[in-house]
């Protein structure tokens, strides 16, 4: 009788490539983390609208005569208004009445996808006039996927790879935004970039006292140069490197804007709300913490034993 | 959350389709196609002798004040200015709207009747400051 011997191999057969990153695509997030993002960024519109880009709603005084459409607005959405007084009011105060409600969790994908037009729609008002600005790419993201999400609420650990796919592509906006930046530094400003004033010319604009200092010494330039380029082109390093790690590396990433924002007042705020999708953030939990904190508070007080009377008084 | 079939593939399909925008943006396109369009933070390299732009606007009001005429009146940024200056060399009356827009923001002011755009040369050298700058007038408008 033959033997019949399994072959066996010494190593299992590689997983294809295209599951790998269909794996890392979709690897799920706990909803939780969800919630906490949707607050943050729900949250940052109020401050947003109201604080930070206060002069998309100043614009409500400028006369549309001054606008000067972007390509979306031409070919894709034709129909969209000029930004009279009207629509700058309809995007101003729609997003200051809903995104508060978004940020508590309700109604995430229609509120979700009403934000998204709003602010977007505000974006494009902004952007109008003769500047585009470049911070909000990941923000822009974060705001079209977070609806895609369903109903995600605080502290739930369950796993959604709806979840995971959304805060991949925002992860991967994120650093688009820094390795495209130094594309563009080399498409606009070519190798010269790298040791020329750009620098100085910001500083020059709109330096601080942070970095005024720094217009004395060409060497601190140029070498700040050659800094921000190599951070911009190994920012895509994070998704290769150990997870425990990345933290580390989003807490640099932290670094480097409150640096540029010292020396240039130049901040990405609306970008450092989406890079916080590299973070576990259901752990950070403030209102349950206190909530916790305040039943141990009071739980202690209910246990202490009540004054002994006596039976015989 | 499981993700089915249909949804993983809309989800790669969106996920390429953004790629590819913005990659395309950043190669081939330009501001105008925010919001992929090249990420451009002060990505144009300066010479070391080259003179730093700072664009400045002065109003005159009908009180016969002058004062600089910032963002905070006019609601348009410096950068703004800076991307319409073809617009407004082509049309010096366009400034026209700014002191619009000043009047629309603070109706109890005294409106300004006159506006000049000037842009401010600090002089570079060796990439060092040298602390001279020239005063260049753009253009203006009187009402």
């Amino acid at each position: 009788m033959a033997e019949v011997t399994a072959d066996v191999r010494d190593e299992p057969a590689a997983e294809p490539t295209s599951n790998r990153f269909m794996r890392w695509l979709f690897a799920p997030v706990p909803l939780g983390r969800v919630a906490a993002l949707r607050t943050l960024v729900y949250l940052f519109i109020v401050f947003d609208v109201l604080v930070y880009t206060e002069t998309a709603t100043n614009r409500v005084y400028v006369p549309t005569d001054l606008y000067v459409p972007l390509n979306v607005d031409e070919y894709l959405f034709p129909f969209i208004p000029d930004p009279s007084t009207a629509v700058v009011q309809i995007c101003t105060w729609g997003l200051l009445i809903l995104s508060p409600i978004a940020a508590i969790g309700i109604f995430p994908r229609l509120l979700g996808s009403a934000i998204f037009l709003l602010y977007f729609e505000w974006m494009l008002i902004f952007n109008s006039y003769g500047k585009v600005d470049h911070d909000r790419f990941a923000f822009l993201v974060a705001l079209a996927l977070l609806p895609t999400i369903g109903r995600a609420r605080h502290g739930d650990s369950r796993l959604s790879e709806k979840a995971g796919w959304a805060f991949r592509v925002i992860q991967l906006s994120v650093i688009a935004t820094y390795f495209l930046a130094a594309w563009a530094k080399f498409r606009f400003g070519g190798l010269e970039w790298l040791w020329g004033t750009s620098l100085t010319w910001a500083i020059l604009r709109r330096g601080t006292e942070w970095s005024n200092w720094m217009l004395d010494h060409v060497w601190m330039i140029k070498t700040s140069q050659v800094g921000i380029i190599a951070f911009e082109l190994f920012s895509p390093i994070i998704f290769f490197v150990n997870e425990r790690i990345r933290p580390y590396i989003i807490g640099y990433f932290y670094l480097f804007h409150l640096f540029t924002w010292l020396a240039i007042t130049i901040s990405f705020a609306p970008h450092l709300v989406a890079m916080a999708s590299f973070l576990a953030l259901e752990r950070f939990r403030p209102l349950h913490w206190a909530k916790r904190g305040l039943d141990r508070v009071t739980g202690r007080l209910r246990r202490e034993p009540a004054p002994v009377t006596d039976a015989a008084g | 959350m499981d993700v089915g079939r249909l949804g993983r593939r809309v989800r790669v399909g969106f996920t390429i389709a953004l790629a590819a925008a913005v990659f395309y943006g950043s190669l081939w396109g330009d501001d105008d196609d925010f919001p992929v369009g090249p990420f451009r933070m002060y990505s144009t390299s300066r010479e070391l002798n080259e003179p730093v732009a700072d664009t400045q606007l002065y109003a005159v009001n009908a009180a016969g004040q002058e004062f600089r005429f910032t963002e905070g009146y006019t609601g348009v940024r410096r950068a703004e200015l800076e991307g319409q200056m073809e617009h407004f060399e082509a049309d010096p009356s366009r400034l026209r709207f700014l002191a619009e827009a000043y009047s629309n923001h603070f109706p109890d002011r005294p409106p300004v009747t006159e506006i000049r755009l000037v842009i401010e040369w600090f002089e570079i050298r060796n990439g060092l400051p040298t602390g001279e700058s020239t005063v260049e007038e753009v253009v203006s408008w009187q009402k």
